[in-house]
């Protein structure tokens, strides 16, 4: 069976009908007639032939992965953040943010590529933006640029400001679960005022695996 | 001529037999009754700012009334009262303000119906136009609750299960109490109940305090039109709860 992930940006693809790891290809690169099984995401309805919505993955994904009874789990993708939050097993909360999250992921990357930056080697700021939309806090960087500030301490405050953001659209919890391809920045990660324990960016994936 | 008479809010039950003696025609200004874009109210109302009240000032721009009638007291809003004053600058005819405070339930047959829940409200809502409630259909089991005001978009009322149950000023509403605030406030903690509230509005805060307290509730708001992320995140809440109700 083939599960896929359409993310905005990027795929993620698994056969389960082989040992071989999910794949990630670029959004852009997918052949136009790709068709999956059972798929979430972006245009998931046309391009599946089953389709469940990118909540219910991500639950169903947090349920399998984490298997505990009570947490918070965050997706931050490329377009939106989305989080869900169980109590004694059962989903007592959840939000998607397809407005004030916007383009968040994607504006991270693309700083990155543009100032020619490796999140790995960046340390968390003391302070940062106060922000809470990609596009809106580009602005921000520009401003702080022309007073003075480094573009890499001005690109950190912006993620530092994003992140935290992000943390209390999901209610500002103790301990965070975090899903999504930001999981690999440790600028981001760390930039979170709680405990964050990273799962990757197949834990939609998981859920469509736990919803066959 | 036919006198034509708009309603706003749900005016007390004494002025709605009046208007059926008169044999007046009467439109509920709440709902969308002509095609024309909420931008066109602009100009009189801020852009940030409650859809159904857009809704009510693009209306009247519209309809050619001869005069209204606008409930604005406790089982309305503050927003009403305001609206109120612009009309009055805005139009040439009589803006009857009035104050419900009717106790006298009228019952709540639809709200406790199997039925689709659109159909329920629709249903709902034409029963303001009438002073005497119809004999209801019986009662279900509720398996899902809605909580709230009749929303600007009907159309995500359409991802509610057929046995949901209808609180809040809806179920007012259809009771004929809008200024009933027990009852409004009011919810059944064994069903998951999405708390809806219109973006702009009070309610929004009652909304959430309610969904916070209520062991399986989300709290929703949405301006004129439910977008993806609101209609996932109410197919995404009846999924989970429901298999997670079942395993309990
Ligand atoms: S939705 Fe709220 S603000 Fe709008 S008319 Fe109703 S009570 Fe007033």
């Amino acid at each position: 069976m083939l599960l896929a992930d359409f993310g905005t940006s990027y795929c993620k693809l698994l056969d389960t009908e082989t040992d071989r790891a999910p794949e990630v290809i670029a959004t852009r690169d997918l052949e136009v007639g790709f068709m999956a099984d059972l798929a979430t995401g972006h245009n998931a309805a046309r391009r599946s032939k089953q389709s469940i919505n990118e909540l219910t993955a991500l639950a169903r994904g947090g349920e399998k992965i984490i298997g505990g009874k009570d947490f918070v789990l965050l997706d931050c993708g490329s377009r939106d953040i989305k989080f869900v939050r169980y109590a004694e097993g059962r989903v007592v909360d959840m939000g998607w943010n397809a407005e004030c999250g916007a383009s968040m992921g994607f504006t991270i990357e693309l700083l990155a590529k543009y100032y020619d930056l490796d999140y790995g080697e960046i340390a968390v700021p003391d302070t940062g933006f106060s922000i809470t939309c990609g596009v809106l806090g580009m602005s921000n960087i520009f401003d702080a640029v022309i007073s003075g500030l480094s573009e890499t301490e001005a690109v950190a405050k912006f993620v530092r400001g994003i992140a935290r953001n992000a943390y209390r659209f999901a209610g500002s919890p103790e301990r965070l679960y975090l899903s999504g391809g930001l999981c690999d920045n440790p600028l981001f990660v760390g930039s979170f005022p709680c405990n964050v324990i990273s799962l990757g960016r197949f834990v939609l994936l998981a859920g469509l695996q736990a919803s066959r | 001529m036919t006198e034509r008479v708009g309603i706003v809010g749900i005016p007390p039950r004494s002025v709605i037999t009046d208007l059926h003696r008169r044999r007046v025609l009467i439109f509920d200004l709440d709902e969308p009754q002509v095609r024309a874009s909420l931008d066109l109210t602009a100009s009189h109302l801020p852009r940030v700012y409650c859809a159904v009240l857009r809704t009510v000032v693009l209306n009247a721009m519209h309809l050619h009334l001869d005069c209204i009638y606008i409930d604005v007291g406790p089982g309305k809003c503050d927003c009403a009262l305001h609206v109120s004053t612009i009309l009055k600058n805005m139009l040439d005819i009589p803006i009857h303000c009035t104050r419900n405070q009717d106790m006298e339930g009228a019952g709540i047959p639809l709200c406790r119906t199997r039925m689709p829940l659109l159909a329920k409200m629709t249903g709902i809502t034409a029963g303001v136009l009438e002073p005497e409630p119809e004999k209801g259909p019986a009662a279900c089991r509720p398996t899902a609750g809605f909580w709230g005001v009749p929303p600007r978009d009907f159309s995500l009322l359409t991802l509610f299960p057929d046995t949901t149950h209808v609180y809040g000023w809806t179920r007012c509403m259809e009771n004929k109490t809008p200024a009933d605030l027990e009852l409004e406030s009011y919810v059944n903690p064994n069903v998951p109940t999405v708390f809806f509230a219109q973006s702009f509005c009070a309610k929004t805060a009652l909304a959430k305090f309610l969904a916070d307290q209520h062991p399986q509730g989300l709290y929703l708001d949405c301006d004129v039109t439910a977008g993806s992320s609101a209609r996932a995140k109410i197919e995404a809440f009846f999924e989970l709860s429901h298999s997670l109700f079942s395993e309990k």
